[in-house]
């Protein structure tokens, strides 16, 4: 940076001379730190993109303003402090940017987002910019809930242990009526899964009310678990148009008995922040399904990565997560699946390059967020799903259990079977990844629908190549 | 034989020849079979085990040639299994009897995972107890305290010292009777799950076996673990000092050869743990030497050795 | 019926081999093992009777196992579960659980329907072997 007399004179002055760029700068423990992926238009400087970035991300304007002078000023500036070019994708760059806590609202997502994302995206002298990860410092993760409920909690309220859950979306995704709707859930629940779920857009239209929906629901989910002794559960998506019509959902929702609503991402950020409070005040498990976050997360040079909005969903507190299947039919590359599902999940997150996660993260003891595995899966998946995805997880088969030749209920005990005969061969010290075939024909001999479901499916595969992959590849080491 | 008799058309006696046939292939096959000791024996990496056994404790040669034999007969058993010969599952328990300090808890660790790499017991671990571990203090305390003892050490070697202390005749209201029976039933009747060796002084182990006919009967394997001899003891007092980075003076060394037949004679003797109590009275008499002379400079060699008089200061020379 | 609790309820019953494995697995974990028995299976009943305490530092399962038979003796018309627990921060619960035992014939749940204002229905499961005092549920 330049000495202060110059750096006060009216006019305008590079962004890197202005104390946005400090190559020397170590970031504190209590700082904000967020790695952007740049791509600069042709002539910029990198270094200068970065403090550009930085600038407009917190103190800065386009010209030098004396009022500057009335604050602490050194403290407020975001500090770009390293930029590395993105290995094998010339003209982008990952630049580190550390924001001050003081720059932020305690508990609120809102403002985090609107500081860093705010304002910065649109920018001329970039062509393009992706927030790829942020480190959220252990000080201001205090300030957030986080999950209402948490994984540990959920299987404690659900008494079940050892395996992941299992559940599917009604399919179609429109025009079913109440009763017909709550059909496919008492279906499907009697038949072996443990969750049914509202769609992203099922939220109150001509062909179906959502109190309707609501009260035929809980007659499905309270009638399978006295069939088969278990709790169920159905997320009641009570996603309106004002919050006021929210609360009023979720309150008929826990009048009627429900363990779980549902909200959509769409519905923003202070809203989710709303309903993780009114979750945890009336003991609801809250998911999250994550409609339109495809409009800026998938491209790899602009947008914000869905690890980002994992995290700030973390901290937000909802317990569910929609966050990629890998083998399905939505976008998903799995090492960048993993580094999402392990933001989720660990107490302690660790860099991990090749898995795109760029900081450790230490969760502050923040519950854990379950992630969701939703789109085009099939039981004939199931020793992949359970290799890449581990325990932790809803697995949710909508078509695969809803579309099967023997019925709904035969479709849920398909993937339940499957699902419990992986578990138990993997258990055993079982290969599961190359012996899954073979287990689940075994099981298949004396399981008449999952022998139907194999069948149905089993030349099924989603094979694209990924968008967003991560840019780091482990090299070969001489052995 | 087969279990079921094949479904399909063949009359009963088609099934009998046919079973008849595969046994006669059976037999043919382990026949012609040839075992190779010594594949076995470097697969299993007991030697190593072995080696380490002898090169960790001096002398006890009487205990490390039982232990080879009791090894020999184990491997010699897997080979037999390995052609079809059943000799039932051996009996392992043993009981272990000497003084205080001659090695017989190290002996124990050792023969768990000798054990364990010859395929005796599943995981090789040592759990080692005394009375108070399995006896309780009132009426219905004993048995869990005994049990959960006995499956936390399933899967390896329950080590049981000064074992005479679970009966107490003396003292009717004495639970360790309750301990004896439980461990009986185990010994017997889990003999895959679990190895129990006895251990402690030889006369007090003598008089605990001829009032427990029942225990001393399912003991396969007795071993003796005989006092060390002044030389064993001075090379131990040798090794405890390398270990420690010290060294021994030419007085020094003069000193601890006279000092150890008379400390055997004086009551107390705990083998190798009276030499370490000695060898830390000498540090500590060196220490105060090194003190008095203060406001010299000392040289490393001078901190790490003991001198005669370090050791001539002992009670015994009086 | 057969109530589906538990990790492996739709798996045929599991063998004793196959019982050890999982607990196995388990200890391989480094979890605690329990044996719980219960003769009503309602499913918010989350606290069956402990058949003593939850077992620690075991190497190996025959203990385990040797406490899952002989509580299938004492109490062979009961429900009993093996449960493993895990006691690493950020978990700090029950990892495993899954049912060994069941009672020859299993009557199921009556769902009972309480309506009140307006749609709405007030549901209540109750077992219909809880109908009967403790002790004397499934002869």
């Amino acid at each position: 940076m330049v000495s202060q007399a110059e750096r006060y004179k009216s006019g305008v002055m590079p962004y890197a001379q202005m104390g946005y760029w400090d190559a020397d700068y170590e970031p504190k423990d209590t700082d904000v730190i967020a790695v952007f992926r740049i791509s600069p238009q042709e002539g910029v400087d990198p270094i200068e993109a970065a403090a550009a970035v930085a600038g407009e991300s917190s103190t800065a304007t386009w010209t030098v303003v004396w009022t500057d002078r009335l604050t602490a000023c050194e403290a407020y500036r975001a500090k770009a402090y390293r930029v590395d070019p993105v290995p094998g994708a010339p003209g982008q760059y990952f630049s580190y940017i550390a924001y001050d806590i003081d720059l932020f609202e305690e508990g609120s997502i809102a403002n985090l987002t609107a500081s860093i994302i705010g304002n910065v995206f649109g920018f001329k002298p970039l062509k393009a910019l992706r927030l790829e990860d942020m480190r959220i410092p252990v000080a201001y993760l205090k300030t957030f809930q986080g999950p209402p409920t948490g994984i540990v909690a959920e299987r404690e309220r659900l008494d079940k242990f050892g395996r992941p859950l299992l559940g599917a979306t009604t399919k179609p995704k429109l025009g079913l009526s109440s009763k017909n709707y709550g059909r496919v859930v008492y279906e499907a629940l009697r038949g072996g899964l443990d969750f049914v779920k509202d769609d992203e857009n099922i939220n109150s239209q001509p062909f179906m009310h959502w109190r309707d929906r609501f009260l035929y629901c809980m007659e499905a989910v309270n009638k399978a678990a006295a069939a088969t002794g278990e709790v169920k559960g159905h997320y009641l998506n009570v996603t309106a148009a004002t919050m006021e019509d929210m609360y009023e959902r979720a309150d008929f929702a826990k009048q009627l008995g429900s363990c779980i609503v549902m909200i959509d991402l769409v519905i923003g950020y202070t809203a989710i922040q709303s309903m993780a409070k009114w979750a945890r005040r009336n003991d609801m498990i809250l998911h999250l399904h994550r409609a339109g976050h495809g409009t800026y997360t998938r491209q790899k040079t602009h947008g914000v990565s869905f690890r980002v909005i994992a995290k700030w969903m973390r901290m937000a507190g909802v317990d569910h997560i929609h966050a990629g299947t890998v083998v399905g039919k939505l976008e998903g590359d799995p090492n960048v699946i993993r580094g999402i599902y392990s933001i989720c999940r660990d107490s302690l997150t660790r860099q991990n390059l090749e898995q795109g996660v760029f900081f450790d993260q230490d969760w502050a003891g923040l519950r854990k967020l379950m992630p969701v595995a939703s789109g085009g899966i099939h039981a004939g998946q199931m020793h992949q799903l359970i290799t890449y995805l581990g325990e932790d997880v809803v697995l949710q088969f909508g078509g695969g259990t809803i579309g099967h030749p023997h019925g709904i209920q035969a479709g849920a005990t398909a993937n339940r079977v499957a699902l419990e005969v992986m578990i138990k061969a993997r258990n055993e010290g079982r290969d599961i990844w190359h012996e899954g075939p073979q287990i689940l024909d075994q099981a298949a001999k004396w399981c008449s629908p999952l022998r139907a479901a194999l069948d149905t499916w089993k030349d099924v595969a989603f094979n694209y190549q990924s968008t967003d992959t991560a840019d780091f590849v482990p090299t070969a080491t001489t052995a | 034989m087969p279990r079921r008799r094949p479904k399909g058309p063949g009359t009963s006696s088609d099934a009998v020849t046919h079973s008849a046939a595969n046994a006669n292939d059976i037999a043919e096959r382990l026949d012609a079979a040839r075992i190779d000791l010594s594949e076995l024996l470097a697969d299993s990496h007991v030697n190593e085990v072995l080696d380490e056994l002898d090169g960790e404790l001096i002398g006890l040669k009487p205990v490390k040639a039982r232990i080879r034999d009791i090894a020999a007969l184990l491997l010699v058993e897997r080979a037999r299994k390995q052609v079809g010969l059943i000799g039932g599952s051996p009996s392992l328990h043993m009981s272990f009897t000497g003084n205080s300090g001659t090695g017989k808890t190290t002996v124990a660790l050792r023969m768990a995972q000798i054990l364990h790499r010859l395929g005796y017991v599943r995981k090789g671990h040592l759990i080692a107890v005394t009375r108070d571990d399995l006896v309780g203090q009132y009426i219905g305390h004993t048995a869990p305290k005994t049990k959960e003892i006995l499956k936390k050490a399933m899967g390896g070697v329950l080590f049981i010292d000064e074992a005479y202390y679970l009966y107490r005749p003396e003292n009717e209201r004495d639970y360790g009777k309750e301990a004896i029976e439980i461990l009986l039933q185990v010994m017997e009747n889990q003999r895959d799950d679990l190895v129990v060796i006895l251990a402690g002084y030889s006369d007090r182990m003598d008089t605990f076996f001829r009032s427990n006919p029942g225990l001393s009967s399912r003991i396969a394997h007795h071993l003796d673990f005989p006092d060390y001899l002044p030389q064993e003891l001075e090379e131990i007092a040798q090794r405890m000092l390398q270990g420690m980075q010290y060294r021994l003076s030419v007085s020094g060394a003069a000193a601890l050869h006279d000092y150890i037949p008379l400390r055997v004679q004086q009551p107390h003797f705990a083998n190798a743990r009276s030499i370490r109590n000695a060898l830390d009275r000498a540090r500590l008499r060196q220490a105060n030497r090194l003190f008095a002379q203060m406001g010299r400079q000392l040289t490393r060699d001078e901190l790490m050795t003991i001198e005669g008089e370090d050791l001539r200061a002992s009670r015994v020379f009086a | 019926m057969r109530i589906t609790q538990g990790t492996f309820s739709f798996l045929p019953d599991l063998t004793n081999a196959e019982i050890r494995a999982q607990v196995d697995y388990a200890l391989a974990q480094g979890w605690a093992i329990g044996v719980e028995y219960t003769d009503d299976p309602h499913p918010r009943n989350c606290y069956w009777e402990m058949w003593g305490n939850p077992m620690f530092d075991l190497r190996d399962g025959a203990g385990a196992m040797a406490e899952v038979l002989a509580c299938r003796r004492v109490h062979p018309q009961t429900y009993i579960r093996v449960n493993a627990f895990d006691s690493t921060r950020g978990f700090e619960t029950t990892r495993l659980s899954f049912i060994v035992n069941r009672p020859s014939s299993e009557p199921g749940f009556l769902l009972k329907r309480h309506e009140v204002g307006g749609r709405q229905i007030q549901y209540t499961i109750e077992s219909y072997a809880a109908q009967a005092p403790e002790g004397s549920r499934y002869e």
